[in-house]
């Protein structure tokens, strides 16, 4: 965990309003990274960090994917190769899949999709696929880099205006029996992760969820990213998502 | 170049001392920086219980600020002496427990619990704008402040700091009241009772619909405190609110603060605290500055 200085070396626009941004240390290297991690960029201008997920990465250069949603994306978007800023990482725990994570599902929404892209990068000997769902045609992006990892790759759209309509969820619904996988990893809007929740629930399969909270922080010591997760014994706590997170059980989250 | 500072009989090498809530208790920054640089470390405040804290969303950005609505959430004394003081007593460090609670037994209990640590000091946060019953409701009115600071000081056997509330009708009659209890010192301010409103929505940004508002917006109004205080009381102060850099840290003992909390500035960046006592001799020399003391309430007014 350190705060790096970086330089921008690309920021490209893949989709309606979906960003990539690509940035080196200005000096050195990066540390050791692992998929499903997180860092806090700061913006100039703007005084709390954004959390991004690492989308692809090694020790030399770094990507994030991002949705211009807000004051501080819309920042990031006149970002121009050259441009510095700083950025504190590798934050949060990230993806850990067990050894009888044989057959994986990559369940992702939106810029949701990033965090899960690097997952079979990581961990190569299995066989994934992957459910990647979008508003609308516009805003379609990681189908290219999924379907080359991954042995099945369905991308949907609310409004059906490609791929299959509907939610990715529904998608994954249709497959269940036939794919039998053993551990979904979903990252996603809420009513994503609720769907998600009930879809692992009734087929009994274990799941894990890349939450998104508000980040102060982002490195576990002012509380602001508090989210209820269930404990063993029955009670819930408030865990840091930022710290303890962004990946929990997914049946544990109180969504 | 002298930056060594007194409180009470406690010896601060540096004048920068990390604001309760915003650092934790130190393990998460440790792993930025040898914390054993500051001069400080006020702990997130602890209460006689654990404490789950307030619902998400916590914090709103605002212009050159932010609001929070954390709560108090916290492990409870008990815990936090057996797990989390350990690490601080190994750290070249003055720790101030800052305690919380809802009524006196609550203080008197952690104020006696946290007296049993290596702590080097106590501060009582009699402020927290952000819990509906307690911490609050001692500290807006005089005659509270001095009650409940008489009774914390009864069982307090390390000097103790009472951290005061700028949402109050006259701070420095609040901090001569803490004075009349037996405070060693005062600190401010805490954060100033705000709103954040989406209007899409029509609805409060925070779960909590009120937060505390911190950083570079506020740091006027805490100036004006401190000095406003500094002018009344003769107990030292701890001066904090928006300090972002040493000059911030100057402008604050010229006002009347012998030391100074950073807040929201680690949240913003974690390097912050480390970055300002690393600039604060070049900034001394700067103001043509040799001993920071020399600068306490040297505020010319003519
Ligand atoms: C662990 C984590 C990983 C994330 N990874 C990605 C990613 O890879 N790509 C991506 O596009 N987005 C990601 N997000 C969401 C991203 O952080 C927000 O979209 C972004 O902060 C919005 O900033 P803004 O200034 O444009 O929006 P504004 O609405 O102007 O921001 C105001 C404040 O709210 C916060 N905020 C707003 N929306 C969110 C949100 N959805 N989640 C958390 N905080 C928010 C901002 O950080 C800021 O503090 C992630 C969030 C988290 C918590
Ligand atoms: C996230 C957060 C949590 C805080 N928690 C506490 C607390 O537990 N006890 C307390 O006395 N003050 C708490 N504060 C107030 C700060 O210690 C400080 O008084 C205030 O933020 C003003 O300083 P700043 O502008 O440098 O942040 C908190 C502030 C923030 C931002
Ligand atoms: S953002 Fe500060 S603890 Fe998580």
């Amino acid at each position: 965990m350190k705060d790096y200085l970086v330089r921008v070396t690309e920021n490209k626009k893949v989709a309606e309003d979906l960003y990539e941004l690509t940035f080196a240390p200005k000096v050195g290297k990066f540390e050791q990274m692992k998929c499903g991690q997180f860092l806090q960029l700061q913006i100039p201008g703007l005084l709390l960090r954004r959390p991004f997920c690492l989308y692809k990465f090694d020790s030399d250069s770094i990507t994030v994917a991002y949705a211009v949603v807000g004051k501080g994306t819309e920042k990031m978007v006149k970002l121009k190769k050259g441009d510095e800023f700083k950025v504190t990482l590798p934050l949060g725990n990230g993806w850990t899949l067990q050894d009888k994570h044989k057959k994986v599902v990559l369940l992702g929404g939106g810029v949701g999709c990033a965090p899960l892209a690097y997952v079979p990068i990581t961990y190569p000997d299995r066989e994934y696929f992957s459910f990647l769902g979008f508003a609308d045609k516009s805003k379609v992006a990681f189908e290219s880099e999924m379907s080359k990892k991954c042995k099945l790759t369905v991308v949907t759209t609310d409004n059906g205006s490609y791929g299959e309509k509907g939610f990715p969820t529904q998608a994954l619904e249709k497959r269940l029996r036939e794919i039998q996988p053993d551990v979904i990893l979903v990252c996603g809007p809420r009513p994503m992760l609720k769907a998600a929740a009930r879809l692992a629930l009734a087929y009994g399969i274990s799941a894990y969820a890349s939450t998104e909270e508000r980040m102060g922080c982002g490195v576990g010591a002012c509380l602001v990213c508090a989210c209820a997760v269930k404990q063993a014994d029955g009670s819930v706590a408030m865990k840091r998502a930022c710290a303890d997170g962004p990946i929990f059980k997914l049946e544990d989250l109180v969504l | 170049m002298n930056t060594a500072v007194k409180i009470a009989g406690v010896q601060f090498k540096n004048p920068i001392i990390t604001a309760s809530g915003t650092f934790g208790f130190g393990q998460e920054y440790d792993k930025f920086y040898d914390i054993s640089a500051l001069g400080g470390i006020c702990t997130k405040g602890v209460t006689r219980e654990p404490r789950k804290g307030n619902a998400a969303p916590r914090i709103a950005e605002t212009p050159s600020g932010m609001l929070n609505s954390v709560g108090l959430q916290n492990p409870g004394v008990d815990v936090f002496v057996k797990e989390d003081m350990p690490f601080l007593e190994k750290k070249d460090i003055v720790t101030i427990v800052n305690i919380a609670g809802s009524c006196e037994d609550d203080y008197i209990y952690v104020a006696e619990k946290a007296s049993e640590t290596k702590a080097q000091m106590i501060e009582m946060n009699i402020s927290c704008p952000n819990v509906k019953a307690g911490g609050m409701a001692f500290g807006i009115y005089p005659d509270s402040v001095k009650n409940i600071t008489a009774k914390v000081k009864k069982v307090c056997k390390k000097p103790l700091i009472v951290k005061l509330s700028p949402n109050v009708a006259d701070i420095a009659t609040n901090a001569l009241a803490a004075q009349d209890g037996g405070a060693d010192a005062v600190s401010l301010i805490n954060t100033v009772t705000g709103m954040a409103i989406n209007r899409f929505t029509r609805k409060p940004i925070l779960a909590n619909v009120t937060g505390g508002l911190s950083g570079p917006c506020v740091k006027p109004i805490a100036l004006r405190m401190v000095n406003e205080v500094y002018r009344r009381v003769q107990i030292p102060i701890i001066g904090l609110g928006g300090i972002m850099s040493a000059a911030d840290v100057i402008e604050f003992m010229i006002a009347g603060a012998t030391a100074v909390q950073v807040g929201s500035a680690n949240i913003f960046d974690p390097m912050a605290a480390f970055n300002i006592v690393n600039e604060l001799t070049k900034e001394m020399e700067c103001c043509k500055i040799s001993n920071v003391n020399d600068i306490i309430g040297s505020l010319i007014l003519s």
